[in-house]
């Protein structure tokens, strides 16, 4: 049994040492990485939101791996090297190209999911630069956007992924099988960004 | 989240050494934690522990390894390994889509495939977070109600639930009857099965079910929302069914073990031991003082709570199972106890509490005894001396010499008891009879003193009572002696404190007693002498006829298991427990049929048995309580369609085993048993997959899944499996589907039918019939798909 006095964390680049413990300044055991990420150090880029593994808001690299923060142990991340939002930009290149793409295609409206999915989508681009639709879809599929920005940020990580002429988001629907379905015009209910296309009334 | 230590296991021996040496610590172990985190971050158990090993330095239990057919995959594998492994994905899909479907790729990328196969059930109740509002005691976190069966259960189970521990009804009564268990047996329509179940635990239903005080009802969870269930009613249509079907009922034994017994009196406490004994096969000779059997059952109980046929019909039954009745014998007079203990091999001494206390009062040689003037109640029919009684005491012997009083017509009758309306041991019932029929119950009095004048009754001196326990519960009444009250009165009965019947005992004979009472090992009912054995008021004090009943079986066991006979093993149903819907939501429960006050007599019944539709409607109205949770793991469905096997630290145990026999896999695992890996062989030849319907494709618990595995040859199904997950509290195998399925051609006709097959049997909640819609149309979906 190992029990832990003294933690050892690279984040982005710069090396942290805790001690852990219930003392003043002392991680204890029971912290979680978000919490120490945002109040420990303030690398308030991560979100606290759900607080139970299902948003994504709070999602890091931890040794390559995107993971929820909120659902990993500080103590346990002993010896790891975690890279947050804060860590992706370059001193001398600039933004991540994913930050770039962001701004680009105005992938975000509040903002609030955004970091949690750019390191989830960079955790995909490190092991797969150049990923299919579908896979980045799946890697999304744990962050969540109230505001409906998944159109938008899949048009950058596809435009980036080289994906210029997917399919950048398809209606799934229910196979139903019954015998007399409803119809649905769908030319009148599509999304103007449904399909990826630059609509007549839109900005871009 | 609140503190705990944290420990970094180096393997799983060293994890298991510790929690075995630390036994007095609350100690949980972590594999990846996304299912513990969160139990512990919402305070869900009030269990919290003080330590958390974690299991993710051990770097070895880190793999996916194939030997030949045999894949075994390292309890500490996370699952977005096995989703993403090429060679799983290629021989054992069914796991790769399994592994696939869990959470999300952030979740999977931590979490591992043996904290996988142990957690949590994700029921809202059961995860309640303790921080808003406090968390739910639920039956399966040890508390004594199932909040889904009448709440919200879209989630829940389709095919019933599983038994947790015993129920509150179950623990309150005295013999322990399993109420559910016979209550689920008569919505089935099954008398005869639900009989037997009460005979496990008492063998006078007929007779418990009129006089019981029934106290189970009181901790029926239904007494939370609405009212309790009517126990007592169903008990008694059961009873009395057992009495019209006596012979089947009380068979002589098949066999004699040339053992013998005597039991010493014939009420309560020793008919059952006579039961339980005789079914054994041996010899059993019942000895009584009185001309009739059934003790107070007969002398005591008033007629028109208990018609004595009921008495005289069980004892006849008995007779012909072989008891013998020995009657007219009083021990210490026409045969002494050491005489008995000579002729027979076991003495049971049931004596019960018939002597008449010394309250010490001035003038108590002119009251009368309470039980007494039960017992000859006959003679004083028809005689209206008594104009104003007054009745001492505030227990059910009491209400039963009021209401007597009364009946044989009393002008006035006063009850008066130390305790207060709350306190008082007589049975709330009972009390609103008395009350009904006009007595006057006065609480929180003492007897003080007769008021007489010569051998004339006046009235009775009372004392205010203050307290009736003293602080260690005890009883030892504390009186305000500048408060008194005068009843006026011509007779008074004294019906309190009856004392044990110990009168056989004579000089020579010892045996230890316990404030006046024969001392009994707790549980076996053994007195201090070897193969002496009693129960009943004898060794209580007066109490319910029910726990007469208990004390009888109890040395009943005991005596047997000196003889070499093991208690046989009570009724267990297989499968998953089940309610009525519709009866569930049932607010009010049947009232018993009782006569009018005025058509009210000494002879005839107050009340009738109900009918069997009543009793039907009734029994529909019990919750069956238990967990009514599913199984939230999408590996364990798939894994025993694999046939896989859990190796633990200790040993190997097969999936199907790990999964569905307890309600909680972790509960298969002692306390210092850690999952280190899982293993299977590569069903050849067979197609497989792992179906999952949930709300949203990501994040979400399946609603329903369905792990398949089967093999067509011919254009015939030669063999399948399926396992359908998230609809019961385990993981289930849809047999049924199975059989229809093998030595077919697939077809849509084929897919309809196994569908039906695939819900045979389900028990749906208020809220979840749509599951049963999404079960079929996975496995039509898998038919359909069949090549």
């Amino acid at each position: 049994m190992i029990k832990k006095d003294c933690i050892v964390l690279s984040i982005n680049g710069r090396k942290f040492k805790f001690s852990v413990g219930t003392g003043f300044g002392d991680v204890s055991p029971s912290e979680t990485l978000t919490h120490t990420l945002r109040r420990r150090l303030g690398y308030t880029g991560s979100k606290e939101s759900c607080d139970a593994g299902a948003c994504g808001c709070c999602a890091v690299i931890a040794d390559g791996e995107a993971i929820a923060s909120c659902m990993a142990l500080t103590v346990e991340m002993d010896g790891k090297s975690i890279t947050t939002i804060e860590g992706l930009e370059d001193p001398i290149e600039g933004l991540d190209p994913i930050q770039q793409a962001f701004i680009d295609e105005y992938s975000f409206q509040c903002g609030y999911c955004t970091p949690g999915i750019i390191m989830v989508a960079k955790a995909l681009f490190m092991s797969n630069p150049h990923p299919t639709a579908n896979e980045i879809s799946e890697a999304l599929s744990g962050n969540y956007c109230r505001c409906i920005s998944q159109y938008t940020v899949l048009r950058a990580l596809n435009k980036l992924a080289g994906n210029e002429n997917a399919e950048l988001a398809t209606f799934t629907r229910a196979s139903d099988e019954v015998e007399d379905p409803i119809p649905v015009r769908q030319e009148l209910y599509l999304s103007p960004y449904a399909n990826g296309h630059v609509c007549a009334h839109s900005l871009d | 989240m609140k503190h705990f230590e944290y420990m970094q296991a180096e393997s799983f021996a060293d994890a298991a050494a510790t929690l075995k040496e630390n036994t007095d610590h609350r100690i949980s172990v972590m594999a990846g934690g996304t299912d513990l985190l969160g139990a512990l971050k919402e305070d869900i158990l009030e269990d919290y522990p003080e330590t958390v090993i974690g299991l993710k330095g051990i770097k070895e239990a880190d793999y996916i390894e194939f030997s030949g057919d045999t894949v075994e995959i390292g309890a500490m594998t996370r699952l977005s390994a096995i989703a993403s492994s090429d060679e799983i994905a290629a021989r054992a899909p069914i796991l790769a889509e399994a592994a696939y479907s869990v959470a999300t790729p952030i979740i999977r990328n931590v979490a591992t495939i043996g904290g996988n196969v142990c957690q949590d059930v994700r029921c809202w109740f059961y995860r309640y977070p303790h921080q808003i509002g406090e968390r739910f005691d639920c039956m399966r976190k040890g508390g004594n109600e199932c909040y889904a069966i009448r709440g919200d259960n879209r989630y829940h189970s389709i095919f019933g639930g599983m038994k947790t521990h015993a129920t509150p009804c179950e623990v309150e009564c005295p013999a322990a009857t399993d109420i559910p268990a016979y209550m689920e047996r008569m919505r089935a329509g099954d008398i005869h099965a639900a009989a037997r179940i009460i005979m496990e635990a008492n063998p006078i239903p007929m007779i418990t079910s009129r006089v019981c005080a029934h106290t189970c009802q009181e901790k029926c969870n239904r007494n939370n929302t609405d009212e309790s269930v009517a126990i007592h009613l169903v008990e008694r249509r059961i009873g009395d069914y057992i009495l019209e079907h006596a012979e089947e009922f009380y068979a002589p034994p098949t066999a004699e073990t040339g053992k013998s017994a005597a039991l010493v009196g014939s009420g309560p406490a020793g008919l059952a031991a006579a039961y339980y004994l005789r079914s054994a096969g041996h010899s059993v000779t019942v000895i009584d003082s009185q001309e009739e059997p059934g003790g107070m059952l007969t002398y005591a109980i008033p007629s028109y709570r208990l018609p004595k046929h009921y008495v005289k019909d069980l004892a006849d039954a008995y007779r012909k199972m072989g008891v013998k009745f020995m009657m007219n014998t009083t021990i210490g007079k026409d045969i002494s106890a050491e005489e008995l203990e000579k002729r027979y091999d076991k003495v049971f001494l049931a004596t019960g509490a018939w002597q008449r206390p010394v309250l010490g009062f001035d003038g108590e040689e002119f009251t009368e005894f309470g039980l007494q003037f039960l017992k000859e109640v006959k003679q004083w029919v028809g005689k209206k001396e008594r104009q104003n009684v007054l009745v001492v005491g505030g227990g059910n012997v009491a209400m039963d010499v009021a209401v007597t009083a009364k009946r044989l017509g009393a002008k006035s009758v006063t009850l008066a008891c130390l305790e207060g309306k709350l306190e008082m041991p007589a049975s709330a019932e009972e009390v609103a009879r008395a009350v009904e029929e006009g007595v006057t119950v006065m609480n929180g009095f003492g007897v003080s003193r007769l008021l007489y004048d010569g051998e004339k009754i006046n009235g009775m001196e009372l004392v205010t009572c203050v307290s009736v326990f003293d602080q260690n519960g005890r009883f030892n009444p504390t009186y305000d002696h500048d408060s008194k009250t005068v009843v006026e009165a011509d007779s008074v009965l004294v019906a309190a404190g009856q004392k044990a019947d110990l009168s056989f005992i004579e000089e020579k004979y010892s045996i230890a007693l316990n404030r006046g009472l024969i001392k009994v090992d707790e549980g076996t009912q053994k007195t201090s002498r070897s193969g002496v054995f009693a129960g009943g008021d004898a060794t209580t004090g007066p109490a319910t006829v029910i726990k007469a009943v208990r004390t009888g079986r109890l040395a009943a066991e005991a005596i047997n298991r000196e003889f070499g006979i093991e208690t046989p093993k009570r009724f267990s149903k297989p499968g998953f427990i089940t309610y009525d819907t519709e009866g569930a939501q049932n607010g009010t429960a049947v009232r018993e049929r009782e006569l009018p006050a005025a058509e009210r007599s000494l002879e005839k019944e107050d009340s009738f048995t109900i009918g069997g539709e009543e009793c039907l409607t009734e029994a529909k109205r019990c919750m069956n309580c238990g967990c009514y949770s599913v199984n939230a793991s999408d590996i364990s469905p798939a894994l025993i369609a694999l046939d896989a096997e859990i190796v633990t630290t200790k040993r190997t145990i097969g999936a199907d085993a790990f999964f569905t026999t307890k309600l909680e896999a972790r509960d298969m695992l002692d306390r210092d048993e850690l999952v280190v890996s899982i293993r299977f062989s590569v069903p050849s030849g067979f197609k497989m997959g792992y179906k999952k319907f949930r709300v949203r494709n990501a994040i979400d618990f399946a609603i329903v899944s369905l792990a398949y595995l089967y093999k067509v040859e011919a254009g015939k199904i030669t063999d399948a499996k399926l396992v359908l997950g998230g609809v019961a509290p385990t993981p289930i195998r849809a047999k049924e589907a199975e059989s229809a399925m093998i030595g077919q051609a697939p077809s849509a006709e084929l897919a309809g039918k196994a569908a039906e097959s695939a819900i045979e049997g389900a028990a749906v909640m208020k809220d979840n019939a749509y599951k049963v819609q999404i079960v079929r149309a996975l496995v039509k979906q898998m038919v359909a798909a069949m090549r």
